[in-house]
């Protein structure tokens, strides 16, 4: 699909912007959600061209603006839900249970 | 300008994770101790260090580099690197004729068992679209010049060939053995968007694709 | 569907998940042939950047032949066809403010290519 994803030629978005010493994993979240891919796609969830397809599903600004690994969130909550592994509603209830449990 | 904002502490962001670990968990569908050890292996073992000792092996041993070129999958497998994002590789050679520089346009794909997990400036969108419509102003960028004789060779990696460069090797290390070579071999100089040090103290980043030193 | 384990992780990150594919495909395009890229512009998943959609390029190396991701993305199989490296002028790409010694290579499918 002609997407937001299909970035080559494109001009204005900034400067590269190199990170010196760049650690492999910026927050704890990144961490669980790179193991969290590999997992499901390991438990044969998706294959990968589903993987990246999802990614391209995925709102062009929202896109564009977020960071590298909620790519991945998106990605994996969205084929796990279509393919009925889990529920948005469950998803949802324990977002706001987690939530709850923070403050 | 497109950069990602900024997360605060439990963000929305970390909460959703938590939330979509912990179910998956409770489902059995997968194994936190599985995650723990598939973190540990990117974060702390897999890395540049492994793309570092494949180059300094082709830099001392003309056969290991001809069979590089010719399968890189096979010759890369000889020192044992291989798997997850690595299984078809392909190495190009930086000669005084052509540098190579390597992007995914598409996406974030990068050869894995050789370079570790790729950094932040790879998978973001202005080192996507410009590498491919300005590669030469992206080296510039990264402190690399490259004479106006000399064919910048883009690869958009956009199937499942995975790519490593073979920088040159620096000019005065041919006392140096493997290990010291692979010291001088950075990350970036395999991605095409560095050099590898220098033989002086403290290396050098800038330099130009001849060797010599700016 | 199978849980990952702590122990069956190392055998997975040094096995990996190939996507080549062991269908005995005819290649379409021999090496050194020219080619123009197609002008598809799909609404499903596809490998096949809009940069080079339409320009003409070189078949320089076949790699083989691999799963075609526009049609496994949906469940439709996998269409095993070869995969080439295609090389592109700059300026063929981006007209001529592109330097005459830029080139771009990309893995092209058989289904992205006519000849010329």
């Amino acid at each position: 699909m002609n997407g937001a994803h299909d970035l080559g030629g494109m001009h204005g978005l900034g400067p590269i912007g190199a990170e010196p010493n760049e650690p492999v994993f910026h927050e704890e979240w990144e961490r669980r959600m790179f193991g969290l891919f590999i997992a499901a796609f390991a438990g044969g969830h998706f294959n990968v061209d589903e993987f990246r397809h999802a990614i391209e599903r995925m709102n062009p600004a929202h896109y564009l603006e977020s960071p590298y690994y909620e790519h991945w969130l998106h990605s994996c909550e969205t084929l796990l839900v279509e393919s009925g592994a889990i529920s948005r509603k469950e998803l949802d209830a324990r977002v706001a249970k987690l939530e709850k449990e923070a403050k | 300008m497109v950069h990602p904002r900024h997360n605060a502490p439990l963000s929305d962001t970390a909460l959703r994770v938590k939330a979509l670990e912990s179910l998956l968990v409770e489902k059995g569908l997968v194994d936190p101790q599985a995650l723990d050890a598939l973190i540990d292996t990117y974060e702390n073992k897999v890395g540049p260090h492994n793309g570092a000792r494949v180059v300094a092996r082709a830099w001392t041993d003309p056969a290991y580099k001809r069979r590089l070129l010719e399968d890189a999958t096979s010759a890369i497998a000889e020192l044992g690197y291989t798997g997850i994002q690595g299984e078809d590789m392909v190495v190009v050679e930086n000669t005084p004729e052509v540098h190579n520089v390597v992007v995914c346009t598409l996406c974030s794909c990068y050869p894995w068992p050789t370079l570790g997990l790729p950094p932040n400036w790879y998978k973001s969108a202005p080192y996507r679209s410009r590498a491919v419509i300005d590669p030469r102003g992206v080296l510039s960028e990264f402190g690399v010049a490259v004479p106006d004789t000399t064919e910048v060779r883009v690869w958009d990696s956009n199937a499942e060939l995975r790519y490593l460069v073979l920088p040159m090797r620096p000019e005065g290390t041919e006392e140096m053995n493997e290990n010291e070579l692979a010291g001088l071999i950075t990350r970036d100089s395999m991605i095409g968007t560095g050099l590898p040090k220098t033989r002086a103290a403290g290396g050098s980043a800038k330099a130009d694709t001849q060797g010599r030193r700016k | 569907m199978p849980v990952l384990k702590a122990d069956m992780v190392e055998t997975l990150v040094n096995t990996g998940a190939s996507c080549r594919a062991d269908a005995k495909v005819a290649p379409r395009f021999r090496c050194g042939e020219r080619i123009v890229v197609r002008n598809i512009n799909p609404l499903h998943h596809t490998r096949l950047p809009r940069y080079v959609r339409g320009k003409r390029g070189t078949v320089e190396r076949d790699r083989g032949v691999f799963v075609f991701p526009d049609t496994n993305a949906h469940g439709q199989g996998h269409k095993a066809q070869h995969v080439y490296s295609v090389r592109f002028t700059g300026r063929e790409l981006w007209g001529p403010q592109a330097s005459e010694r830029d080139v771009l290579y990309l893995d092209l499918w058989d289904d992205y290519m006519d000849p010329v």
